[in-house]
């Protein structure tokens, strides 16, 4: 299979004290990582190991410090995060239309997908009400629907399974496997072992901004439970 | 996405949609007061005078202090996506022109009513309004780079407006000072004072606008977009970094 995302020697640092001239904080020092088309990987870590930072430099979002990254050029990508990115004052449609609009679709791609997208993240009737008025797992289920419904090829996760009731994590977890058995490439950050084995074909585990331990999945878990 | 800012914004408030004109009235009306009740201007039909420059420039001043925090106030959105940066301070402008095309046709009515009558010159409005959007581009450009810099640049940037609305003649006249090559320096030096002075000489005063002036400056402004939008365009993903991690 076709490599999908390289990364040599990453590095990278952010500023920590205020006028950016002190201190910084390492993040990633001298990590290289070969991924390939098709494959699913379940990044494992401690807090503050450099993994969403990981997925961003992946994404695109931000250059690392040094090293070179390398993506496939005809692959798109997604990244899946909480917290913020929705429009407060927006209702839910407004908001999925207006992700859609910015992944580069049409308007009337966009206007398909709406209705998917409202009917998988189970949000009835508050569809159509501002993002504002809504729970914390409502919104994680209408970010994760949305990424979902949008085909990239490659989908980066940042616990986005974590959230939602029981029910709405069985149901994500399902359509990931579905939506996955193509070739699209997935790498999650997921805190739970179990939904890193369910889904994931190879699991890393970073510490100290490197690769500490990459290969099986069920070796990756069980070297890492016994670490910590 | 500006049309959908605009409906946002629109339900956050009571009101909605009113505000885009009531909020530019009530400036004027308070501006009005002050100068003409209060300190008693000498400037001819005041009222007309004050609202053709106010209105113009609470355009300039609103976009480019929004245009300021845009590309911050989008971080959650930077943080998923690798977009252009450009585009938050452009959505800004798109936005509050959409506002300030209702707040023209209002002046415009007042105008009627003040017994101005609509000439063909009247439409000089629309060149002085594209120069004016481009100076707001650049303007919105610069402020959001500098607000990504550091946000102390936010304080300073409104700071900055208020000066410029001083030099600008949005409530004395341009034509009235002493010293006419003071004057002229200033039309040459600060393009929204030549902005302002141009919709007045065009909508109030029917004289004919210096139009080498205005194609000097559409000129000078879309070279300093041109180059703005490349500077955004390159730095784009450090920009998305330094957001990020503030």
């Amino acid at each position: 299979m076709s490599v999908a995302i390289r990364l040599v020697d990453i590095g990278m640092q952010f500023a920590v004290s205020k006028n950016h001239d002190g201190g910084a904080h390492r993040v990633l020092e001298g990590l290289n990582l070969e991924i390939r088309r098709g494959e699913k990987v379940g990044l494992m870590g401690r807090n503050g190991a450099g993994k969403s930072t990981l997925l961003r430099i992946i994404a695109g979002i931000f250059p690392p410090a040094h090293g070179e990254v390398w993506r496939h050029p005809d692959m798109t990508v997604a990244l899946l995060s909480l917290g913020l990115g929705f429009k407060n004052e927006l209702t839910g449609r407004e908001n999925a239309f207006l992700a859609a609009m910015l992944q580069g679709l049409s308007r009337k791609q966009a206007g398909q997908r709406l209705q998917d997208i409202g009917q998988f993240s189970e949000l009835g009737a508050y569809y159509d009400e501002p993002v504002k008025t809504y729970s914390a797992g409502m919104r994680a289920r209408l970010g994760f629907a949305t990424g979902l419904l949008l085909e990239t090829d490659i989908l980066l996760l940042d616990e986005i399974l974590a959230v939602g009731d029981r029910g709405f994590r069985v149901k994500a977890r399902e359509a990931l496997q579905e939506k996955i058995s193509a070739d699209r490439t997935i790498v999650m950050v997921h805190h739970a072992e179990r939904a890193i084995q369910e889904i994931c074909t190879r699991a890393v585990w970073l510490e100290q901004g490197a690769v500490r331990m990459d290969g099986d999945v069920n070796a990756v878990i069980s070297a890492y439970g016994s670490q910590s | 996405m500006a049309r959908l800012s605009l409906r946002a914004e629109a339900r956050r408030f009571y009101l909605g949609y009113l505000w885009w004109i009531l909020e530019p009235l009530l400036y004027v009306a308070v501006f009005w007061l002050v100068f003409d009740k209060l300190l008693g201007t000498r400037t001819p039909n005041f009222l007309m005078f004050l609202a053709v420059g106010k209105l113009a420039f609470i355009w300039f001043s609103k976009t480019v202090n929004n245009a300021a925090s845009s590309i911050i106030n989008n971080a959650g959105l930077i943080a998923r996506m690798d977009l252009p940066k450009a585009l938050f301070p452009l959505v800004v402008v798109l936005e509050c022109s959409y506002r300030q095309l209702a707040v023209f046709l209002l002046l415009a009515v007042f105008l009627l009513f003040d017994g101005q009558m609509p000439t063909l010159q009247w439409l000089w409005v629309v060149p002085l309004a594209v120069v004016q959007i481009l100076l707001i581009i650049a303007c919105g450009f610069i402020a959001a780079l500098l607000v990504c810099v550091s946000r102390d640049f936010v304080p300073l940037i409104s700071l900055g407006t208020i000066f410029l609305m001083f030099v600008s003649g949005v409530f004395w006249d341009l034509n009235s000072l002493p010293d006419q090559n003071a004057a002229n320096l200033l039309l040459i030096l600060n393009p929204l004072a030549y902005l302002l002075d141009g919709y007045r000489q065009i909508l109030l005063w029917q004289q004919p606008l210096n139009t080498v002036h205005l194609a000097v400056l559409t000129a000078i402004l879309l070279i300093v977009n041109f180059v703005l939008a490349k500077l955004i365009h390159r730095y784009g993903r450090h920009i998305a970094r330094r957001v990020i991690s503030q």
